[in-house]
């Protein structure tokens, strides 16, 4: 799969993560299509690819939508490989959703060796507040022990649906920005992240 | 429209058959518009399922690896893909669940299957599958490369990353060691293979000398060539072996020949009990099939055994025919009963012609039918007549005989209706070759001749019956035989058509005469229950009993014999016929009139006259009638009259109305006119005589002569007597009817007119009194009679005046004043006259 047209925009990969049932999907869809999607279908591996325009700059946004449930853990080390970016999403009206967090920012640190990966911290169904179970301060005081920002988002108002993917996006480029000037300029970091990583191996 | 775009997959991957929801923008309005869907260069579009521009939901197809989805619409073509779907195909496992059924046989042999793999190169144990690698991921990195070792293009690096990515460093090592000794090992040469394997190369030289040793002194013991032995041996075993199989074999033979032979026995087994089932007789058409499949089977048979129960059976089906031929000779039986037969030998392959033999029977039957129900009736009716020996029983036995008749002939017409049809419907049968018989085109023409005849027969038997007079039953017997031929309308029935048409004329006329009859004994029903009738005067009963009678019999007709059935042809298109119905009809009218005359008893003795003669109205006659001569002749006047004027009219429009031909009633009407003139005439003729005779007697009554010389005081007492006489029949004709007041009255004082006239040209002398008092009398019954005088009355009185002898100025005084005097007296006697202006 190497074909590379000349002016293709840059592709920003974003992998959607979280437990089942809390939202990932929702908010791809109303991110993706301006839709809400009302009746539940666990999803197994969906991918997402349309152009947007990122600060005046048109970008490819390629977003995997990744299983929740537990029955697909051993599959996601290979999808999370690919992310550039990952959406860790929960619902603030389910407790274990919120603990999972843990388990999944683990797992992507685990894959891709690298504590400043783009990642944001979401906690979804913000719109059902009256049934929320994980206060605001409890999840933003995860998301400052990780160092990424937390956002509350509500798939179904779609409010901050766009932010967090934006948010997201303006990571990875700066990001891939950063990594450029690594290779061009001192190709030792490069290396020395390579080492870095047999070492924790 | 611009080209649908598809940016969304879900899921991304699956094996063939996923269900896929596919999302993108411009995919169409409605379903119709999607007109391609492409999964992984796989056609789609069968399971693909529109749901929104945005959406199509459909089932992957069995294209491998990563691939496109292309969707294509009516209005915008051919679309783009963003993202890609991955097919792959699962591998099932003996322990891996599947959908599909698996054949165990391949997964037992586990060495034979791919997915166990040669041991690895490195001498590691295998990573498990799940932590693989992806490999699209490995293409991307080493494109042209892959990690298959006997591969052109093997790639380590692929390799180590398929089957070791997480394989530990150390692990590795070690691997690169193994696989370094592994070379090594190839490199060195024989020597030192030798060397390595010193013991096992030692071990191997002694026991090829302690063989060379044994085989030495097999040589001694056994001699050079052991081959002899062996082939001996194995002669022997082989020869044994034969003869402990032969028993065996042969028992196993004997068994399936016993078997075989047990197996043709049972399935022939209907064969045998075939005999038995005939003689039961339970059911012809199982034995008649299982007969023909044993024909079928045996019929060539050299087997003894079968052919000797197949001749068994052959008696036994012969009798069979026999006794179907008996019962298809024997009648009455239903039409599917002899059908059924028929059908039964023809399989049973009877020489002859059932069908046609089926049709005779029926044939002769229904004629035997009909002969032996006409017999029976006529019997019947034979042992009714001999028993009328007294006069009174007549009619009753003749009733009686006539019920008899038409019995026979709904009998008759039963047997047609019933039997008829079935025949038809057997000869149909047959002739279609629904029978399944040869049948003889020939015979047709016969067959329809049968029918024919036996119609003929019918219609010959009812027409005798008929014949005989069946009076008031016609138009039952019509509705009976009109049944026949609604029962026989698919069958040809011209036959009975004529039949109808002859019962439709007997019945019209019978009818008609009937009715005269009747119309004749009206006579009898006369009550002299007398109704006012303002126009008619007193009329009775008679005139509207015959009005009903005729309506009663004219409403019959209608209902039976006018009513057209289906096919039945005018009833009067015959002029002859015509003029006999005109001629029955005027015979009831006729007849009426006669009834009428013979009921005003004119020509009767004078027994009647002599009673009533002079006498008041209230007399009563001590004969059977209630009412007196005059008063019963006034009432056949007026019937007469109302009659014509009435009742004959609206009879004419009845007819006319029913469809008879148009009657001509001109006759009748005029025969009652006469017959009510002739009444007229003899009733003012008995009225007048007695009246006139008694003027005379009454006139010289007391010796009064006109010559004697008196003083008249007033008008004489037969003048008084005129006038009374005259007052009863004005009152009596006038009670009666009015109508005939004014023809009555003026003939009487007419005749009383001439009368005096007569009587005062007799007077030969008479005194200036006798003078005076004729004067007087004369004028004075001529001024009570004025109202009815007629010229010739008034020529009558003038005479009789003239007769008398001039009288002098002073008599005339005389006259004058006594007629003033008398016209006082009298006035309330004459005021029914005056009366007669007012009416």
């Amino acid at each position: 799969m190497s074909k590379k047209p000349a002016p293709q925009p840059a592709l920003h990969k974003v992998i959607m993560v979280g437990s089942g049932g809390v939202g990932k999907s929702a908010l791809t869809l109303q991110f993706m299509y301006d839709e809400f999607v009302e009746d539940y279908e666990p999803t197994k591996a969906d991918s997402y690819r349309k152009k947007v325009v990122l600060d005046g700059e048109e970008v490819q946004i390629d977003i995997l939508d990744t299983a929740g449930q537990e029955d697909y853990a051993a599959i996601r080390d290979n999808y999370f490989r690919s992310g550039e970016g990952f959406l860790c999403v929960f619902s603030i009206t389910e407790e274990e959703s919120f603990q999972a967090t843990q388990d999944f920012r683990e797992q992507i640190l685990r894959v891709k060796n690298d504590e400043n990966i783009p990642f944001l911290l979401v906690g979804n169904k913000g719109d059902l507040d009256e049934k929320r179970k994980v206060t605001l301060a409890e999840a933003q005081g995860r998301a400052q022990d990780w160092g990424v920002p937390y956002v509350e988002t509500s798939a179904k108002t779609r409010e901050n649906v766009d932010k967090v993917f934006f948010d997201l996006m303006r990571e990875i480029r700066s990001r891939k920005m950063e990594d450029n000037k690594m290779s061009n300029g001192r190709g030792k970091d490069r290396c020395k992240r390579k080492k870095l990583k047999c070492t924790i191996l | 429209m611009p080209p649908p775009v598809v940016t969304g997959i879900s899921p991304k991957e699956g094996p063939p058959g996923t269900r896929v929801t596919i999302r993108g923008e411009f995919l169409g309005n409605k379903q119709s518009d999607i007109i391609g869907v492409s999964i992984c260069g796989c056609d789609c579009l069968l399971s693909a399922e529109w749901k929104s521009p945005n959406k199509i939901i459909a089932r992957s197809g069995p294209g491998k690896g990563r691939g496109d989805i292309i969707i294509t619409t009516l209005t915008g073509g051919t679309g783009t893909s963003t993202v890609q779907f991955r097919g792959y195909h699962e591998a099932v496992g003996p322990l891996k669940e599947s959908a599909v059924w698996v054949e165990e046989v391949q997964s037992i042999g586990w060495g034979s299957t791919k997915s166990i793999q040669l041991d690895d190169p490195l001498g590691l144990s295998l990573e498990a599958n799940e932590n693989k690698f992806p490999e699209d991921d490995l293409q991307e990195m080493f494109p042209g490369c892959n990690g298959d070792l006997s591969s052109e293009n093997f790639s380590p690096c692929w390799f180590l990353l398929q089957n070791h990515s997480n394989s530990s460093f150390d692990d590795l090592r070690a691997g690169l060691a193994f696989l370094r000794r592994k070379v090594d090992s190839h490199q060195e040469g024989q020597l030192s293979f030798l060397k390595g394997n010193v013991s096992a190369v030692m071990e191997q030289l002694e026991v090829l000398e302690a063989l060379q040793v044994a085989f030495q002194k097999d040589v001694e013991s056994f001699g050079l060539d052991r081959t002899e032995k062996i082939v001996e041996a194995i002669k022997e075993c082989r020869n044994e072996g034969k003869m402990l199989f032969d028993g065996v074999l042969k028992g196993r033979e004997k068994a399936d020949r016993t078997r075989n032979a047990l197996g043709v026995l049972h399935r022939f087994k209907f064969l045998f009990t075939l005999p038995t089932a005939i003689q039961r007789k339970s059911d012809y058409d199982a034995i008649i099939s299982d007969y023909s499949r044993a024909q079928n089977l045996f019929g060539k048979t050299e087997v003894k055994l079968f052919k000797d129960v197949l001749t068994e059976v052959r008696l036994k089906v012969a009798e069979i025919k026999e006794e179907l031929k008996k019962k298809l000779h024997t009648m009455p039986s239903s039409l599917d009963n002899q059908k059924k037969i028929i059908r039964n030998l023809v399989q049973l392959e009877y020489e002859g012609d059932p069908g046609w033999e089926g049709i005779t029977v029926r044939m002769n039957f229904i004629m035997e039918q009909l002969n032996a129900c006409h017999s029976f009736y006529s019997e019947q009716i034979a042992s009714v007549k001999p028993k009328s020996g007294k006069r009174d029983k007549n009619s009753q036995d003749k009733q009686a005989a006539i019920n008899c008749r038409v019995e026979c002939i709904e009998d008759l017409c039963d047997i047609i209706s019933i039997l008829i049809p079935d025949l038809w419907s057997l000869g149909q049968s047959y002739f279609s070759g629904e029978l399944s018989t040869k049948f003889d085109q020939n015979k047709l023409d016969e067959f329809k001749a049968g029918v024919e005849n036996c119609l003929k027969e019918m219609c010959r038997l009812v027409r005798e019956v008929a014949g005989k007079g069946l009076t008031g039953s016609w138009p039952n017997c019509l509705q009976v035989v009109r049944a026949v031929l609604v029962a026989l309308k698919h069958i040809p029935h011209d036959t009975i058509l004529a039949l109808v048409q002859f019962f439709r004329i007997e019945c019209v006329k019978n009818i008609l005469l009937t009715t005269a009859e009747q119309t004749k004994r009206l006579v009898d029903k006369e009550d002299w229950v007398l109704i006012h009738d303002s126009t008619h005067g007193t009329i009775t009963h008679l005139p509207s009993l015959f009005e009903k009678l005729f309506n009663d019999s004219l409403s019959i007709l209608k209902e039976s014999a006018l009513k057209l059935g289906p096919k039945e042809a005018e009833l009067f298109s015959n002029p002859a016929m015509k003029s006999e119905v005109n001629e029955h009809a005027h015979a009831i009218f006729n007849n009426y009139i006669q009834c009428l005359d013979t009921l005003s008893d004119i020509n009767d003795d004078e027994q009647s006259m002599s009673v009533s003669q002079l006498a008041f109205p209230t007399f009563r006659t001590s004969l059977s009638h209630t009412l007196n001569w005059e008063d019963r002749v006034l009432a056949c006047i007026s019937n007469c009259r109302y009659s014509c004027e009435v009742t004959v009219p609206r009879m004419e429009k009845t007819w006319n109305e029913a469809e008879l031909p148009s009657l001509d009633l001109s006759k009748p009407t005029s025969d009652l006119r006469s017959l009510k003139s002739r009444l007229t005439a003899c009733y003012i003729e008995n009225r007048t005589d007695p009246l006139v005779g008694t003027v005379e007697p009454s006139m010289y009554i007391g010796q009064f002569e006109w010559e004697a010389d008196f003083t008249p005081v007033g008008v004489r007492p037969y003048a008084n007597e005129i006038i009374a006489n005259v007052l009863v029949v004005h009152a009596q004709v006038e009670r009666r009817c009015g109508w005939l007041k004014e023809e009555v009255l003026t003939e009487v004082v007419e005749t009383v007119a001439e009368e005096l006239s007569r009587l005062m040209l007799c007077v030969s002398h008479m005194s200036r009194a006798g003078a005076i008092q004729a004067t007087l009398d004369i004028t004075a019954v001529e001024h009570a009679l004025a109202k009815y005088t007629t010229t010739q009355a008034r020529n009558f009185f003038s005479e009789a005046l003239d007769a008398i002898p001039a009288l002098d100025e002073e008599s005339k005084k005389t006259v004058d004043k006594l007629l003033a005097e008398y016209k006082k007296k009298m006035y309330m006697q004459l005021l029914p006259f005056e009366a007669k202006s007012n009416s």
